[in-house]
């Protein structure tokens, strides 16, 4: 028998659903908006690690961040990847959490890791071995989780020189597209999407070329300075804009309406602004001047602060960005020498901090993870928070990207 | 203010682009793969269905995954698709080259009874939305070969990816969407050009 359902009851479940539609956002910052948030504070902090001396295999850890746990603050788990001088880098979720794309700027080799059976014990699921021959590109940068699918940018071509591009993958790791640069603007780094305006940005960096040399070597000439816009929906590029010389991470403003976003060029030292004008395009205008290369760039929740971490200038600055064109340095804080990459929890209150920023680039071997905890009055570093990683059976690891489960 | 002249108007940028198209293959929405072999039980006939049949019949589908009992993503994914069914209708797509599909996650509790009243609270039009369950182990088969899964999270409930597959006639996915940002009138357009892209009678 079916039930004869009164309208009244079908217009409260439709009401249901579009309260639920709405209410569908999360806290956390510099994800793909597609990426599931945590609904409940860390647990777990993975550090992906270089063997510093590239003599032994490099691998995963996973430090106890469970502020109630009689183990917080130290290593949990070390996941060897099987192979060693990858320049493990950065990764990204899939939409789901379930699984951890991660990648190696030297080998161009692809680690797929489940991060759902035991999410303190990660384990290899699928290496991808052959992405270069699949996509006539190198050096995976950016893990970028699309619906079902990953979206990665490359830093350059097969051959190790220009153009970059990027590609897509199902998240299981088979191989759907590429996707190529205007020919004017053939450096690549990191992408992200703003799915309201139906737009996406990606920024540069140099080929392995150039980072693949020791710092003294490198070449500044090799290096881009622009931003590409892109219509998201068709994969299009439509413009390509100026920016500082090498324009990093690309971060939009977090608030839906805003047509904005940030990106720090790490060899101008400054902060450049994207701005929608309304029409579909974009301008670019520098908008802070930051201490030494600035190498990662992150956001706090409520989309007021953007944190920039001075790799050169060996300190964490706080910038305020309520007016997006007159950006307010509020506090600064030193961690450790030649900072890095940054993870900011959901809440906005803790800050995790490494320290490495290529095996090419690194000045320091005083290798760790520390805690910056941020509060009304600013940054303030956690002393008891210290993660050594310099003494390993195997000697020191360069940590670089981190995630939280 | 550093505003590039690299602006790149419609004409020039066509003829500069040329051939070396931004993407590989001709069409804006890429061949994810082949959609997994479906075959459940249609909760309002109680009869076999298979996902395939739409293809032989000229059909795009649009296929969710959802549970009767879901208090979290599931009545917004239900309704979103409601919103594609009238919006198909408003533009005269509904009918011969479309038709939505909505797979259980919950077969044990989702019986046909209760998946078929489930789909008539929303709205569903019964001459083109089927609504499918069956047996725990065969669902579960489907659900895992659509590279979807559902367990039970911290809260109790069950938790599973928020994704909406667009399949096109010849039975390839061309499009997954997350529901937060889904647009029913950017749907419509992607699958019309699916049915455009695979003319009637050319499978």
């Amino acid at each position: 028998m079916r039930l004869r359902i009164a309208l009244p009851c079908v217009q409260v479940v439709r009401t249901l659903a579009i309260v639920l539609i709405a209410s569908v956002a999360g806290a956390e910052t510099c994800l793909s908006p597609y990426v599931t948030r945590l609904d409940r504070p860390e647990k777990y902090l993975y550090v992906f690690c270089v063997d510093a001396d590239a003599a032994d295999n490099d691998f995963i850890i996973t430090i106890d961040v469970d502020q109630t746990s009689p183990n917080y603050g130290t290593i949990l788990h070390q996941l060897d990847l099987g192979s060693k001088g990858n320049e493990t880098h950065h990764w990204g979720f899939t939409d789901d959490r379930t699984r951890i794309w991660a990648g190696g700027l030297f080998s161009s080799r692809i680690w797929i890791i489940d991060v759902a059976t035991d999410p303190a014990a990660p384990r290899i699921e699928t290496v991808l071995e052959d992405v270069t021959g699949q996509t006539g590109l190198s050096g995976p940068h950016t893990y970028y989780a699309l619906p079902g699918r990953m979206l990665l940018t490359f830093l350059g071509a097969a051959d190790g020189g220009l153009p970059a591009g990027m590609a897509e993958f199902t998240n299981d790791g088979r191989f759907i597209r590429r996707i190529d640069q205007p020919e004017e603007s053939p450096y690549g780094y990191d992408v992200a999407v703003k799915t309201e305006f139906n737009r996406m940005v990606s920024s540069a960096f140099t080929p392995l070329r150039n980072y693949g040399k020791p710092f003294p070597e490198m070449s500044l000439s090799d290096f881009g300075n622009q931003l590409i816009v892109w219509d998201f929906k068709e994969r299009e590029p439509i413009q390509v804009v100026e920016a500082g010389l090498a324009p990093l991470e690309v971060r939009w403003s977090l608030k839906p309406e805003n047509n904005y976003g940030f990106t720090n060029c790490a060899l101008d030292n400054s902060i450049y602004l994207f701005k929608g004008l309304g029409d579909g395009t974009y301008e670019t205008r520098k908008v802070a001047d930051t201490a030494a290369l600035p190498a990662d760039l992150r956001q706090s929740p409520d989309d007021r602060f953007l944190y920039v971490s001075c790799f050169g200038g060996d300190e964490i600055q706080q910038w305020d960005v309520s007016d997006p064109e007159n950006l307010v340095l509020t506090s600064t804080v030193v961690p450790c020498v030649q900072p890095n990459m940054m993870h900011l929890t959901g809440d906005g209150k803790r800050m995790y901090v490494t320290n490495s920023l290529l095996s090419t680039l690194d000045r320091s071997g005083n290798f760790c993870v520390r805690l910056v905890r941020i509060g009304p009055d600013g940054m303030k570093v956690d002393p008891f928070f210290d993660v050594d990683l310099t003494k390993f059976p195997t000697g020191a690891a360069r940590g670089h990207d981190m995630l939280i489960n | 203010m550093v505003f590039t002249a690299a602006l790149l108007v419609m004409s020039p940028w066509t003829a500069w682009f040329g051939g070396a198209a931004a993407l590989q293959g001709d069409s804006r929405l890429a061949d994810i793969g082949p959609a997994p072999e479906t075959v459940l039980v249609e909760a309002r006939t109680e009869q076999p269905f298979r996902l395939a049949d739409l293809q032989s019949e000229g059909k795009a589908a649009l296929v969710s995954f959802v549970y009767t009992t879901c208090n979290g993503s599931c009545p917004a994914t239900t309704h979103t698709m409601y919103r594609v069914q009238e919006e198909l209708k408003r533009v005269g797509l509904w009918g011969d080259r479309v038709a939505l599909v909505s797979i259980s996650l919950d077969p044990k509790t989702d019986r046909p009874e209760i998946l078929s009243r489930y789909s008539e609270i929303f709205g569903a039009d019964p001459s083109g939305w089927h609504f499918l369950t069956g047996d725990p182990k065969q669902v579960a088969e489907v659900i895992a070969s659509w590279d979807m899964w559902a367990r039970i999270g911290p809260s109790g409930t069950l938790d599973h990816p928020s994704r909406i597959f667009l399949v096109d006639p010849n039975g390839r996915q061309r499009e997954i969407y997350n529901l937060q940002f889904l647009d029913p009138e950017s749907v419509v357009s992607d699958i019309r050009l699916v049915i455009e892209e695979t003319p009637a009678g050319a499978r």
